[in-house]
């Protein structure tokens, strides 16, 4: 998936490709890290949910892109059936794209005894994954869920915005792949950019995750229902992907 | 009645601190309880306590030494634990934690040592198994109560340390409001010291002869003493959250009373305490039966905290089910621990049987 151009650029990714400036070759083997830790940038995501048409092509783009083990999720949209009293037919449905949000103050940062999960100055949180030790104190201290040990590599492991790409000035793949435009991924520094101007635009309806947490997630939403703001209350899904780990 | 909402699609995350970690949490717990009761027979002597401090004292050694085994395993990367010492972490409890376990065992094993060394002399003396390693390890013999007194000094600063850690490293994750309360440190501390008094009075009943019935009936009130105040911290808990005085208990509350098995989690809580309680009061002869009650209940607790405050969903609805893995991320843990535990108890008792151990008497001083 990675290595085919898509046919038709999204108005949101066109509209990134702008803001970077266009690498030569000789700055495209400069050193990622080199590149993203200038300051500049601090990256983020703005997730419209009533674009979101629960598809899940950013969950599987995830999977190939990351390599993520079967059963785990980097991303996954939670999908949730919801009582209509306002309409005729009983239920609707709701969707909710979910990843780290690479959050401002981290709750997993600090708690990690190694200092194995850091934030970069571009506002990424990472994982080293050659000092993590697995203690999973970080997947617990996450409020999202968001966190998990890998079995392939029994490191933590979470979404990191696909900074590999980010570093190479592509979008995160689950953006890239959005089929319904409701990922917007770019750069809160810059007043002229995409996210920056959508975020300003909807300003009284952006949304995070579980505010009291006091986390300050860096992915906001609009159209986020409050009902789903926090821990859900309902019937919890009866599909578990991995039952046993063998 | 159909729920407004029902989940359809999500991720169940797996639980991440495995059964390994309940067993650390458990032992290492067990083995600073323990460790207190050897305090009145060998620190502060009192009268009676000396035969039953010394078989706390091994139950402390026994579990002190084997915790560690499991919290390396409960890690996913066991052959890095290194790194604990190469990139200490200020922040975390659990880097601090890296750190106090060594204070303790190293004071524990030279507090042991000190305490054991004459018995392990008359051990060799007079002809037992292994006698010659015991001879070896009794180094002389000699009783130094300064030297005991000072590794006792240690071993209480690491005991400490230890109980204050392994408390507010859970209870500092805000995370999961089930264990975000202050109470819980409280409640890993008493049942832990519940827990290492019924170890003490299971090897007590060991001992040939059912064990010195003064000494059960003493440790049977301390044990009713610690089940006593495990209910009123478990009625503070519930006012609190019912109430809604304190936010997050109410939250920790909110987050597990729709569960039916939680439900059922503390009523036996309650229940096994009460037993426990009762008999330690109307029945203090039944050494064994409130030992083992007051050991289940500490192991019951952090199963309890540990699995099931990983069962509980952190956004999603309804509740993750775990069911216990076979292998060594499950089942093989405990068994494995258990093992362990074992190995180490017939090695120690074999250089120092239970019954010279435990018996009431005090050589030169
Ligand atoms: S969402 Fe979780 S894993 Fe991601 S930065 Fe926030 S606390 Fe850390
Ligand atoms: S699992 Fe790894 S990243 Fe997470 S807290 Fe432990 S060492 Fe740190």
């Amino acid at each position: 998936m990675k290595d085919e151009e898509p046919r038709e650029v999204s108005a949101s990714r066109r509209a990134f490709l702008r803001g970077i400036p266009v690498l030569t070759a000789a700055a495209a083997a400069l050193p990622a890290p080199a590149l993203a830790a200038d300051g500049k940038h601090h990256w983020a995501m703005l997730v419209d949910v009533r674009k979101c048409i629960g598809c899940q092509a950013c969950t599987v783009a995830c999977i190939q892109e990351n390599a993520v083990p079967e059963g785990s999720f980097r991303t996954i949209v939670s999908t949730y059936s919801v009582k209509l009293t306002d309409a005729d037919q009983p239920a609707g449905t709701y969707m909710l794209p979910r990843l780290c949000n690479h959050c401002e103050e981290p709750p997993c940062i600090p708690v990690c005894p190694v200092g194995a999960t850091f934030k970069r100055e571009d506002g990424i949180v990472a994982v080293d994954g050659d000092r993590c030790v697995g203690c999973a104190y970080c997947v617990q201290a996450c409020p999202y869920d968001a966190r998990f040990i890998n079995h392939a590599t029994n490191k933590a492991d979470k979404c990191t915005f696909c900074a590999h790409r980010v570093d190479a000035g592509l979008l995160p793949a689950c953006v890239e792949t959005c089929v319904g435009g409701a990922r917007i991924f770019g750069d809160l520094n810059d007043p002229q950019g995409e996210l920056r101007r959508r975020l300003d635009a909807a300003k009284a309806e952006v949304k995070v995750l579980k505010p009291e947490q006091g986390t300050e997630p860096r992915v906001f939403y609009i159209g986020l229902d409050e009902r789903f703001q926090g821990k859900v209350e309902g019937q919890g899904t009866l599909w578990q992907p991995r039952k046993a780990h063998g | 009645m159909t729920p407004d909402i029902v989940e359809t699609v999500n991720v169940a995350r797996e639980i991440a601190w495995l059964p390994w970690a309940v067993q650390y949490f458990f032992l290492i717990g067990l083995s600073y309880g323990a460790w207190l009761v050897s305090l009145p027979g060998l620190v502060f002597r009192r009268p009676g306590w000396e035969g039953i401090s010394r078989l706390a004292l091994l139950a402390a050694l026994v579990c002190g030494l084997t915790a560690p085994v499991a919290l390396l395993a409960d890690l996913h990367q066991p052959g890095r634990f290194w790194h604990f010492y190469a990139y200490f972490t200020p922040t975390s409890w659990m880097s601090w934690g890296a750190f106090f376990i060594p204070v303790y065992l190293t004071g524990l094993i030279l507090y042991a040592w000190l305490a054991f060394r004459p018995a392990l002399a008359r051990h060799a003396d007079e002809g037992g198994k292994l006698a010659g390693l015991a001879r070896v390890l009794a180094y002389g013999g000699h009783e130094s109560r300064k030297a005991l007194m000072a590794a006792a000094l240690l071993t209480f600063v690491g005991a400490a340390l230890v109980a204050l850690y392994t408390g507010v490293e859970v209870m500092l994750v805000r995370a999961r409001p089930l264990w975000h309360t202050p109470l819980l440190p409280v409640q890993f501390f008493v049942t832990a010291l519940a827990g290492g008094l019924g170890l003490a009075l299971v090897f007590n009943r060991a001992l040939p002869g059912g064990g010195d019935p003064a000494a059960t009936r003493r440790m049977a009130v301390a044990l009713a003493l610690t089940q006593l105040v495990a209910l009123l911290v478990g009625v503070v808990w519930l006012v609190l959250g019912m109430s809604g005085m304190s936010p997050v208990h109410a939250q920790a509350l909110a987050e597990v009373a729709p569960s039916a098995n939680w439900k059922v989690s503390a009523v036996w809580a309650v229940v096994a305490t009460v037993v426990t309680l009762a008999l330690a009061v109307r029945r203090p002869g039944s050494g064994l039966l409130i030992g083992l009650l007051a050991l289940h209940s500490a192991w019951m607790m952090r199963w309890t905290i540990f699995i099931g405050g990983q069962e509980v969903p952190k956004t999603g609805a309804g509740y993750y089910s775990y069911q216990l893995p076979l292998g060594p991320e499950g089942l093989m843990g405990i068994v494995g621990t258990a093992g362990l535990w074992i190995f180490l108890f017939v090695v120690l008792t074999t250089l120092l049987p239970l019954d010279r151990i435990g018996r009431a008497e005090r050589v030169g001083a």
